[in-house]
């Protein structure tokens, strides 16, 4: 039973383009129209939810911290964002003398586009992906991309030492951190065998009463942590924010900017978190699909948003409990530990797909997984044990 | 004229929409590129051929190449510009004004002719090879499954192989990076 409410976007998209063509305006200003209306809807419920979150955020880590967090601004401190609003705007925007003006002014703008572009791929329900492309994956991470010139940009011209060791720190973090990330998230296109969104979700629906979900295989499960994981350290949050380290770099590529310009790089990471999130969900969540069939009552886009929400919800649960990485841990954790596990993610998923996905799949596939999982991570407690730490320069 | 342009115009205005899409970034690209050679801030070039690096994947996506324009962003973009902004950044910075001496003398001349000569070699080779006298497709589209089909059928051999050369410079990479045992 699929809910009555299940087509409404699309529904008051059709009927307000039909309202606009009744006034015989031509075809090609109606699709340009509903193009817009599309990009407007989304950016603003993007928006929206980055405002909820930055308030959440701030209550959800009070709570965990045991304080009461913001409670001021309007009932339960809800109206935070809007105050939060105000105060950016209305404070001043320096640029620093010796700064590249036009790199440090351009900066956030670059930030700000790949988050909203990446968006315009993530299948939000049932028959409403915004751009559907054969290769949405790739696009994904090719515009993802374009975040790393951002945060150089950033860094360099602002002409401060403690900003180019942010950016440097955050480059590398992310270029490390891209190659688990990508190969993860080829794992499901090659089990879907397409790379694009929506047919990855409609090869996670079906099934019988258990969701056929791809983090409820072993591969699966194994490539959505490491998903996970990188997906964390590509928005460089916590426990990956050291090129932030507000306590050694001063916040790194932020600490030159102020005002509005703060504001939009601010913007731009949650979207790009949200970005992220919502992959995380299209490729091992399920998309769309869900959970259980009677539960086809509440409308796909409710699931989609709900599902995005609690990711974003364990992201924020995680940065208010670890602390912050040192950076040759980082890098090593990287490429030590989370590139061999996608390599034993990735044969153990093609074992799953030959070996007829049943009872023999499960057991073959546990094994390609765990037998790396227990080695590397020996090796690694063992690399990593926790010892007196020896100061070279002090004493 | 005027009025016959405005007719097409109304009468297939995607069609003229589409073409702009691959005229506007091209014309980014080739100013980018002129840009990124003349700039005498070396940041300021790397920065403007990355523009140019996309503004390329913008243009092969225009033009209905889907997966090279992506993979151009992704690897131009995403790593190439990256590895050529490190470069700078770990060289002296007094290396960067000493540059401007190279715009005298002869230097100039000789990378134009250079450029010029590599471009007439390339397009040589373009078109002497079997390739170009083949008659066009009907549709200009590469869809990304066929072009799977292909590297997995006909070329997976060339694939293999690249994939072992990479292989290889990723492990040789790693043993120079390799910390020495005292």
């Amino acid at each position: 039973m699929i809910s009555s409410l299940e087509r409404v976007p699309i529904d008051l998209l059709h009927w307000f383009l039909g309202l606009v063509g009744s006034f015989g305006v031509p075809a090609w200003i109606l699709a340009i129209v509903s193009a817009l209306i599309i990009i407007g809807t989304i950016i603003g419920v993007f928006l929206g939810l980055f405002a909820l979150t930055s308030v959440m955020e701030r209550k959800i880590l009070a709570r965990v911290q045991n304080r009461y967090g913001p409670n001021r601004a309007g009932p339960f401190g809800l109206f935070q964002p809007i105050a939060d609003g105000i105060k950016m705007i209305t404070k001043e925007d320096l640029v620093p003398r010796t700064a590249d003006w036009i790199v440090h002014l351009l900066a956030p703008v670059v930030m700000m586009v790949p988050a909203l572009m990446v968006l315009a791929i993530i299948p939000y329900g049932r028959d409403m992906v915004p751009v559907e492309l054969d290769a949405g994956i790739l696009y994904f991470f090719a515009v993802g991309a374009g975040t790393e010139v951002a945060v150089f940009m950033a860094g360099w011209g602002s002409n401060n030492k403690y900003s180019v060791l942010g950016a440097m720190r955050a480059i590398a973090q992310m270029i490390s951190y891209e190659l688990p990330l990508v190969i993860s998230a080829i794992v499901t296109a090659m089990i879907a065998g397409s790379l694009s969104p929506s047919a990855i979700v409609a090869a996670q629906g079906g099934g019988g009463f258990v969701p056929q979900w791809f983090i409820l295989t072993p591969w699966g499960f194994t490539a959505g942590l490491i998903f996970y994981i990188c997906a964390l350290a590509e928005s460089n949050r916590s426990p990956f924010d050291l090129p932030e380290g507000e306590s050694e770099l001063v916040a790194g590529h932020l600490t030159e900017y102020s005002g509005f310009k703060y504001a939009t790089f601010f913007m731009a990471e949650y979207v790009g978190m949200f970005a992220i999130c919502g992959m995380f969900v299209t490729l091992f969540l399920g998309g769309w699909q869900a959970p259980l069939p009677f539960l086809d009552i509440v409308p796909s886009w409710c699931w989609f948003f709900g599902k995005v929400c609690f990711v974003a919800f364990t992201m924020i649960w995680v940065r208010a409990t670890l602390p912050r990485l040192r950076i040759d841990h980082l890098l090593a954790f990287a490429w030590k530990f989370l590139l061999p596990m996608s390599f034993a993610a990735f044969l153990s998923a093609a074992c799953w797909h030959y070996a007829g996905r049943g009872p023999l799949a499960w057991i073959l596939s546990l094994a390609i997984v765990g037998i790396p999982y227990l080695i590397l991570g020996n090796a690694f407690t063992n690399r990593f044990a926790v010892s007196r730490r020896t100061y070279l320069f002090s004493e | 004229m005027m009025c016959d342009f405005l007719k097409t115009c109304c009468a297939d205005p995607m069609k003229l929409i589409g073409e702009w899409f691959v005229i506007l970034p091209a014309v980014i690209l080739l100013l980018a590129a002129a840009a990124s050679v003349v700039m005498r801030n070396l940041i300021h070039a790397a920065l403007l051929l990355t523009l140019s690096f996309i503004a390329l994947g913008v243009v092969f996506i225009a033009l209905g190449a889907e997966f090279v324009g992506f993979v151009q962003l992704l690897v131009y973009v995403g790593a190439v510009a990256m590895v050529i902004v490190f470069a700078i950044l770990l060289t002296k910075p007094d290396q960067l004004t000493k540059s401007r001496n190279m715009l005298s003398g002869f230097a100039p001349a000789a990378g134009v002719a250079v450029a010029f000569a590599s471009l007439a070699a390339l397009l040589g080779f373009i078109f002497s090879s079997p390739l170009a006298k083949k008659p066009l497709p009907a549709t200009a589209s590469a869809p990304v499954a066929a072009i799977g089909e292909a590297l997995m059928g006909d070329y997976v051999i060339a694939l293999i192989v690249l994939g072992i050369l990479l292989t290889a410079a990723l492990v040789g990479a790693a043993v120079i990076a390799m910390e020495d045992k005292p």
